[in-house]
This record gives structure tokens, sequence and C-alpha cells, in this order.
């Protein structure tokens, strides 16, 4: 009969520790429910951020990808001259000569008007430019016709106009029938083409584009390249950029300005994630403010249920069963918010990203980590009032006021 | 259950306490302070198997520790408690709540059940710290609900129902693990007078039917009518029906 009873030892399941603990969050439905509320905004915020500028970002990567990120664009640069600076006329050929390029076309702007037709005022030009184009400038810019067909051999000698697409737009042109003409310079265009936004060129957008031949028989224009568009292999297109501007200008190369047009579409990535960490932290301060919350309204509860902690230590609890009780109360109340924040923004994602036109795309690892996070923030919420209950005396926890 | 290296007189004793559902050895309970507060003085006390005790004594009397440490829910100065022959010293915080879900069923004045359960899940958790099975424990907390006359409650929560069917509820609590013996805190103290006759004619039934039963009350007309009566006075037991006559 002495020495230590072995058969006295209180047991609780965990599906019963599971039951206990959601006893008390099922009793006080809206209390749990708007404790839970700060996690939830916070989860939401989380999953929504990431699922937004990963949805942005794929999007963004998407098109680098599509139009590339071996572009170089050449320009005339500043003149320390009197004279203007000018690419010279045989850049194209010089450039060609690089190895690793493997497409290079120019395209000379001409001044003058594009109008819709012969009786609009002259000066109201609509902000468009007449471009002289090489015909392999579409396959430059990876660019698409939207409609109708791009400048070929025959075509680039005849007045025939291809428009970008804001060009397009200004000029009333929705699709080409083939018949529809616009007035350049005195001279009627008939429009075979209309292009697509071309994202690494977008003055292109805003231009008329004709052949060389055309320029030089119809508007007396002598050929002399304004910009041109080089394509190398993308692993030696740091090197090509290098040797760009002493290729086509020899003698005065800071005459030439050589840019990398993917630079602003990297730029603009940058910029994103940027704003996304803004608001992951944004979001990571509402997680920390509802886990506050989940912790006062434990404390609380301990305070209101100091009876039935009483109770339970009566019918058999031990201190550790008290003590998880509580704390799985905690996980289960940030938990079920955490679910709610990752379903929520999941939502807000898709909608946005459906808006916006852009792939969905939710993170799984903002997902599990906005499932993790919100459970880690119940079990540091849960502990002190955990403990707390724990530590209360029986006779104490039972005594009404 | 006998020690051989015990003295015959320890083996005697062991033996006897076995038979007791309880037994308070000459226990104290004193409260730090200036002067030192004896709550309880010198209390011994033996309830065996299928007794009806009622214990009685005013406000301040030490009732209310008294009940504390019979449910091991407190631990006295001095002296020893013995809960269906296990001793009660030296036991861990969590032995000590083993052994309560195991021999001690309480009622207490104010029912405590949970507002959020049913009849028979309030019932089901004087057995939830067992080791018993949910589909075992629901099973036996309705049986025990018909027992005491609730079987068409068994789905009401405790605010569907009266007092009197409230503490009933509790009572079937504090049997469904079938302790040693059932310690009421005054289980009339909130009913009116016809739930506190039903109540009682409830605990004479048990009783009857082999239930251990401890009472405490204030009440003495409640308390005239128990088989065996003890009362308590400035933290003594001033006189115990089974020893009548003793001071």
């Amino acid at each position: 009969m002495s020495g230590k009873p072995v058969k006295l030892r209180s047991r609780l399941s965990f599906g019963d520790t599971l039951r206990v603990a959601v006893t008390g969050p099922r009793s006080r439905k809206l209390r749990s429910a708007l404790s839970t509320l700060g996690i939830t905004i916070g989860i939401a915020a989380l999953v929504g951020v990431l699922g937004l500028s990963s949805s942005g970002s794929a999007d963004l990567i998407r098109e680098l990808d599509a139009l590339g990120t071996n572009l170089l664009t050449i320009e005339k640069g500043e003149s320390f001259g009197s004279n203007d600076a000018k690419l010279p006329t045989d850049s194209v050929r010089r450039i060609a000569r690089i190895k690793p390029v493997y497409e290079v076309a120019s395209v000379s702007k001409i001044p003058g008007g594009v109008y819709r037709n012969d009786r609009v005022d002259l000066g109201r030009t609509q902000g468009l430019t007449i471009f002289a184009a090489d015909l392999n400038l579409l396959e430059a810019q990876r660019g698409i016709v939207a409609d109708g067909i791009f400048l070929n051999e025959q075509l680039a000698e005849f007045p025939a106009v291809v428009l970008g697409s804001v060009a397009a737009e200004r000029l009333g042109v929705r699709e080409v029938t083939g018949n529809q003409s616009i007035w350049i310079e005195n001279n009627w265009f008939v429009v075979v083409g209309v292009l697509e936004a071309l994202p690494l060129a977008a003055d292109l957008d805003r231009g008329a584009i004709i052949g060389h031949a055309a320029a030089a028989r119809f508007l007396d224009e002598e050929y002399e390249p304004d910009v041109i568009y080089v394509r190398a292999f993308p692993e030696h297109i740091l090197d090509v950029r290098s040797v760009m501007s002493a290729t086509v200008n020899p003698e005065k190369p800071e005459e030439v300005e050589v840019s990398r047009a993917s630079d602003v579409l990297e730029a603009r990535a940058a910029a994103q994630s940027t704003f996304t960490n803004l608001f992951l932290g944004l979001g990571i301060v509402a997680l920390i403010v509802g886990g506050i919350g989940i912790a006062n309204v434990m404390v609380i509860a301990v305070i209101e249920r100091r009876n039935e902690i009483g109770l339970r230590r009566a019918l058999g609890a031990t201190r550790f069963h008290i003590a998880v009780q509580f704390l799985v109360e905690s996980l289960f109340l940030s938990g079920a918010g955490g679910v709610a924040g990752v379903f929520l923004g999941i939502v807000v994602t898709v909608v946005y990203a459906l808006i916006q036109g852009w792939t969905v795309v939710v993170p799984s690892y903002a997902i599990i980590g906005g499932i993790l996070s919100s459970f880690v923030i119940g079990g540091v919420a849960g502990l002190y009032p955990s403990l707390r209950a724990a530590g209360m005396s029986p006779t104490e926890a039972l005594r009404t006021r | 259950m006998t020690n051989t290296t015990s003295t015959d007189r320890h083996l005697a004793l062991e033996n006897s306490r076995v038979q007791l559902a309880l037994s308070l050895e000459e226990v104290t309970k004193s409260y730090q302070g200036t002067p030192p507060v004896h709550a309880l003085s010198e209390v011994s006390l033996s309830v065996e198997h299928g007794e009806f005790l009622g214990i009685v004594g005013a406000s301040g009397s030490g009732k209310s520790t008294l009940l504390h440490v019979i449910g091991t829910l407190s631990r006295p100065t001095t002296g020893s408690v013995y809960i269906n022959g296990w001793p009660t010293d030296g036991m861990s915080d969590a032995e000590l709540s083993g052994l309560r879900a195991k021999h001690v069923g309480f009622v207490f004045q104010e029912f405590f059940l949970l507002s959020g359960l049913s009849a028979v899940e309030n019932v089901a958790n004087g057995l939830l710290y067992s080791g018993i099975g949910i589909t075992e424990r629901l099973d036996r907390s309705k049986q025990m609900l018909e027992r005491v006359g609730l079987g068409h409650r068994l789905t009401h929560k405790p605010s569907e129902m009266s007092g009197g069917e409230q503490q009933r509820v509790a009572v079937a609590r504090a049997l469904v693990h079938e302790p040693s013996f059932v310690l009421a805190d005054e289980p009339t103290g909130n009913l009116d007078s016809v739930s506190t006759d039903a109540l009682m004619r409830l605990f004479y039934e048990l009783n009857t039917e082999g239930t251990t039963i401890i009472l405490i009350t204030h009440d003495r007309e409640v308390a005239e009518q128990f088989p065996r009566r003890v009362e308590l006075k400035d933290g003594r037991i001033e006189f115990d029906s089974a020893y009548a006559g003793a001071s």
C-alpha cells in the first residue's frame, strides 16, 4: 500500500485536447471571430502582397523573356562640336561586322507631319513622327503585326505605311482595309499594317513607318540612321555593348549613345519589389497587432474562466492539461485566422490579377508560411495566458465573487 | 495491499484505511500571517463506503477549508488525508489530479456547468481526464442522466434548464466516474425549496443505491436529516453523531 501510486494518472488524449480547446471559442463565437480578425488581415496582406507581386513579376519576367534582354539601342549622343552629332551612314554595316550581332535594323526620323487626310490643318501632327525603317525592324523588335502586313521589299518602294499602335489609334485606323490612306508630307500613303505596342521602343508606337526607298522617292530624304536596334547573342551582350560606340564612330565614340531597352523593364521589376517589401512590412505589423489581440483575448479568457479552470482541476485536470488547453485554444484561434487569411489573400490575388490581366501566381511559400506563422504567433500569444491559467491554485479558481 | 515491512500496528492501520472512503488524521490547516490563522485544528474524520455524512458549520467555521482538504484541492499543513486508502502525503500535483479524476466527485453550490456544452457533454466532462474514450464517456453520461431523472434533457444547454435541473446535471457529472465519494458543497444553496427537496431526495436515493455522500452545508435544518452529522466550529469538530456525546 505504501509507495507511490502508479495507477493514479489523469489522462487527456490528443483528440480530447483538441475537443476541449475548441469548446471555449465555440461558446463565444463572435468574440473568437473578432479576435482572429487581426491575424486574418495580417496573413491576407502577406499572402496577397506575395501573390500579387509574384503574379505581376511573373508577367514582367514573361514580357522580358518574350522581348529579350539582348536588344541594344544606338542613338546619336551629345556633340562637343558646333555641329549636331550624327550616326555615320555606314553604321549598320559596321555593327553587322561585330560577330555576336545577328540583327541590325536602323530607323531614320523624317521631319514632317502625319495627318489623317489633306484637310487637317498643318501643325496638328498629334505628336506623330515619320520613320523610315529597315525591313527587319520588326524582327529586331520582336514586334507583332496587329493587322495587315509589315513593309516588304516591294512595299518599301511605294507610298505604303505601317502605323505604330498609338499612331493608329490617334489617326482612327482600327483595321487595315487596303483602301485607307493618310496624308504624309503632301503625299498619300496607303496604310498596309498596324503594329502591336513595342515595349522596347515606345517611340515607334507613335510612328508612321515607311520604307527608306519611299522616303527617298516621295519625301526627298537621304538615308541617315537616327536610331539603330541591335540584337546580339545574350551571353555576349555586354561585350557587344562595350565595343559598340567605337565600332559605330571610331573618331568620336562619345557621340554615340548605347542603351539597353530591357533595363527599363528590369528597373520596373526592382521598383515593384521595393513596394512589395513595404507592404510585406505592413503585413507583418498587422500580424504582430493581431498576435497581441489574441494574447489579450486569451488573458481575458483566463480571468473570466477562472471557475472553469477550478472545475477542470477538480475533475482531475493537471496543471499541464490546463496549460495545453489554453495554448491549443490560442493556436486554434490564430490558426483559424491564418487559414481564413490565406483564403482571403488568395481571393484578393485572383481577383486583382484577373482584373489586371495577369497570370495568377500564388507562391506555395506564401500559403505555407502564412499558416505556419499564424501558428507561431498563436503559440507565442498563448504562452503567458496558458501558464497563468496553469499556475492558478484550484481553490482560488473555484472561488466565486 | 499489505506491507510486510510495516509494524503490526501500521499494518492494522493501513488495513483499516483500506476500508474507508475517506480518512483524515489530525489534519491542521494554517495560513501564514500575524497571528497565523488556524482554519482547521487537529481534525480527524473517517468515512466508510456507503455513508451519508453531513458536515454543518456556520460561515467561518472552516467548512470551505475542510472541503478543499477532503477534495485534495489544497494540502493540509500537518496531518494526513487518505482517499480510498491512498495516502495523499507526498503526492505530486499531477498524482493528486489523477486521484480526483478517479475517486472524488464534486458538486458545487454554483453548479459550474459549461454554458457551451449540452447536459450530456457536461456530464461526460466528469470522465474527461480518466482516459476513457469519447463514445463510452457519452454512453455512461446518458445512463447517468437517466438515473438522476434527466433522460429527456440530454441535449439541452444549461441555459435551457432550471436551477434544479442544472444541479442534477452537476450531480450526474460528479457520479459518472463512480468515485469513492461525492463531495457536495452547499448544493442546495442556489435552489428554491421545491428543488432543494427534490435534490435531497435524489441524494438519499443515490445513497441507498450505495453512493457515499459527504455534504457540506450551513443549513441546520437540512443537516438534521442526515444519517450522520458532523458539526464544525472554529476549525474543530465539535460534534459527530457517529460518536454521539463526544465533545
